[in-house]
């Protein structure tokens, strides 16, 4: 099996670290990327498209991060991009917004179950900490509650107190909670009466470093009557989940209905355009919050969000991007067994998460995925990964001979 | 911002402590204390207790207290920090009559780490002096963020973040180790373990260490380059990290 070789990958990174902090910063850096060991990985992307991106040294990648949840049509989906590409034609960032953000919205209304009305900004951050706002400006009251290692962003709110850059009044009004843990919430609520302006959480648990969790059975039924009981809104941030779930949000999914609803990633298939959703309650408290942006109402990225969920809903995506992922983690799992590695597979198919089991340092599923990556299947390490709809049955094929070349290469050098 | 009762753990078990690693790597040092036979005990009102022995031309700093020749007492951390600035004196309680220690043989010690811990380009481009500048800012770095990590308010909410296990902090092509133990969120810095290890940060080489230590390079380039390799658990290292960028605002 080829190899890949990263020599104009290197000499690029070389010169972006001197004009670029870190090189390549964020998520899609080497050191927040955890590109363990760096040198299995490509730093920057030539061309993309379908289920693959190539990089600056040609080599082909078969893509499970799907540039961290954007893609999930498959890159340069055409009725996609040509939707945008005609838009461009007759205008994209104008003194007066386009008449299509009209019809985006009235999209996302009649998509989203939740939705009454819609508020467009760029990214995924932008609308968690407008929900916040808008929370705060509906009930008058300042705190907000949190699950622990639940991602909503990098706003200063959603960071922690140590951090760089980070002070104590940006998270003091913060408290946070376990996942699934509906007593910790409800003793938080008891013990701040008319003091919680809103609960925010992921609609099931999706962070880093560790196995995903769906709900428990009635956790989500118990923290909608709590909010409406207490008059605190509930805010889903399904920035990650959005339309991979379910096309009606994925609050339908779980059987509940939040009051506000984030969306970013999978909205425009890599055009961007987040949206908070809300109910009609909300509507005036939106309204009264000052809160916009140069681009926000750009009109490209609403064509390609029109053509992306009116794609998405003709292809039922949601069932699809999850068998997809059942028939490949069911695969990988099998061929780790075989090896005699513990791969574990949590969270939902299209978006699962995955390590190894057998060690709880991480150090042999760093491994493996580095051997994974070299041989042209991108994985990362401790995120959850992506299923686009252009991933084809061939091309999970031959992620799993990768992936048996992997295995067997780390049963060879531990055991 | 720093407070005065983490400093003073800085500069007992950080600064001072590089005494020990001196005396056993550099020549003139070793001369110094060659005949020296002297205790010194480090008494800190609602602070840090520490001693220092000097015997056969080796040196040792342990915490707490023991019969010693020489008693030093200081009114509260801020009366030692300022000693180690240079403002002030501590108060003598018992050797009166060893006044010339810390008269001649101390102020030449203190010089040399001094002169150790304070590189410019020109020095460092003696390789003997790069190996004991990289080792001893090694050193002093990790030992001062273990005692930010134990007595700082940020630090210890920091530290409280770093999962239980031991990482393995390196330098490659026989440089040394240390290993930091987090345990609860409280961290103790050791030259060897038996424990698994769970995380490793490793430096390529000394001159790489060197750079990254005098924030000459900054870690994340050096983690894209490949000069500074971090696996295995990295929250553990991530959080680390958080500590470290803390070390600068108590060890300048």
């Amino acid at each position: 099996m080829n190899i890949n070789k990263y020599d104009k990958n290197r000499e690029l990174f070389m010169k972006a670290v001197k004009v670029i902090p870190a090189g390549i910063y964020g998520h899609l850096g080497p050191a927040e990327g955890c590109f363990t060991p760096v040198s299995a990985y490509p730093f920057f992307s030539q061309q993309a498209k379908g289920a693959y991106f190539w990089d600056v040294d040609g080599n082909r990648f078969i893509d499970y991060m799907c540039a961290y949840g954007p893609i999930i049509l498959g890159y340069n989906d055409e009725e996609v991009d040509g939707a945008a590409i005609e838009q461009l034609k007759k205008g994209n960032c104008v003194t007066s917004p386009s008449s299509i953000m009209v019809e985006f919205a009235e999209l996302m209304v009649d998509t989203v179950e939740m939705a009454d009305w819609v508020f467009f900004a760029k990214n995924g951050g932008d609308v968690t900490s407008f929900a916040i706002m808008v929370a705060r400006a509906a009930t008058g009251r300042k705190k907000v509650i949190l699950v622990n290692g639940g991602y909503h962003g990098v706003a200063p709110w959603t960071q922690q107190e140590g951090y760089p850059g980070i002070i104590k009044q940006d998270v003091e009004n913060n408290f946070y909670v376990e996942w699934n843990n509906f007593e910790e919430v409800e003793r938080i609520v008891k013990e701040h009466p008319g003091e919680i302006a809103c609960f925010m959480a992921t609609p099931y648990h999706h962070p880093v470093f560790a196995d995903n969790e769906l709900p428990a059975d009635g956790y989500w039924q118990k923290i909608r009557k709590l909010c409406t009981d207490h008059g605190i809104v509930l805010a889903i941030d399904d920035v990650r989940c959005g339309f991979r779930l379910d096309m009606a949000g994925s609050d339908q999914y779980f059987g509940f209905k939040a009051d506000l609803m984030c969306f970013c990633k999978a909205i425009a298939n890599g055009w961007s355009v987040s949206a908070l959703c809300g109910i009609d309650a909300l509507k005036d408290a939106a309204a009264s919050v000052k809160y916009t942006g140069s681009y926000w109402l750009s009109a490209v990225p609403f064509a390609a969000g029109i053509a992306c969920l009116n794609k998405l809903k003709k292809i039922d995506a949601p069932k699809h991007l999850q068998e997809k992922g059942k028939k490949l983690t069911d695969g990988l799992v099998s061929i780790g067994k075989a090896h005699g590695f513990d791969l574990k597979v949590t969270g939902v198919e299209s978006m699962w998460y995955m390590r190894i089991a057998n060690d709880d340092s991480f150090l042999l599923h760093q491994e493996w995925v580095a051997e994974c990556v070299r041989r042209g299947a991108f994985f990362t390490n401790h995120h959850n990964h992506f299923i686009n709809w252009a991933l084809t049955d061939e091309d999970i094929k031959k992620t799993h001979e990768i992936a048996d070349e992997a295995f067997h290469i780390l049963k060879k050098r531990h055991f | 911002m720093t407070d005065h009762l983490t400093k003073a753990n800085i500069n007992l078990f950080a600064i001072l402590r590089n005494l020990e690693d001196l005396c056993a790597m550099e020549d003139e040092t070793k001369l110094i204390v060659k005949d020296c036979n002297i205790s010194i005990q480090f008494i800190v009102k609602n602070g840090p207790e520490a001693f220092l022995i000097l015997k056969d031309g080796k040196c040792a700093l342990q915490k707490g207290r023991k019969r010693c020749k020489i008693k030093l007492y200081f009114k509260n951390p801020e009366h030692l920090n300022k000693m180690f600035d240079g403002k002030a004196n501590p108060i003598l309680l018992k050797g009166f009559t060893k006044l010339g220690f810390l008269k001649k043989e101390f102020p030449k010690l203190v010089e040399k780490l001094t002169y150790y811990l304070k590189p410019t380009d020109q020095l460092l481009k003696d390789p003997k002096y790069l190996e004991i500048n990289t080792y001893l800012t090694m050193f002093t770095a990790f030992n001062a963020m273990v005692q930010i990590a134990n007595h700082d308010r940020l630090g210890k909410l920091n530290s409280s973040r770093i999962p239980d296990g031991v990482v393995a902090i390196s330098i490659l092509g026989g440089g040394p180790s240390i290993f930091i133990t987090s345990k609860s969120g409280c961290l103790e810095v050791n030259n060897e373990t038996d424990k698994p290890i769970r995380a490793y940060m490793s430096f390529a080489n000394t001159n790489i260490a060197n750079a990254i230590l005098n924030n000459k390079v900054d870690t994340y380039s050096a983690i894209g380059g490949g000069e500074l390799e971090i696996k295995g658990c990295i929250p553990m290292i991530d959080n680390l990290n958080k500590l470290l960028s803390q070390v600068p605002a108590y060890v300048r």
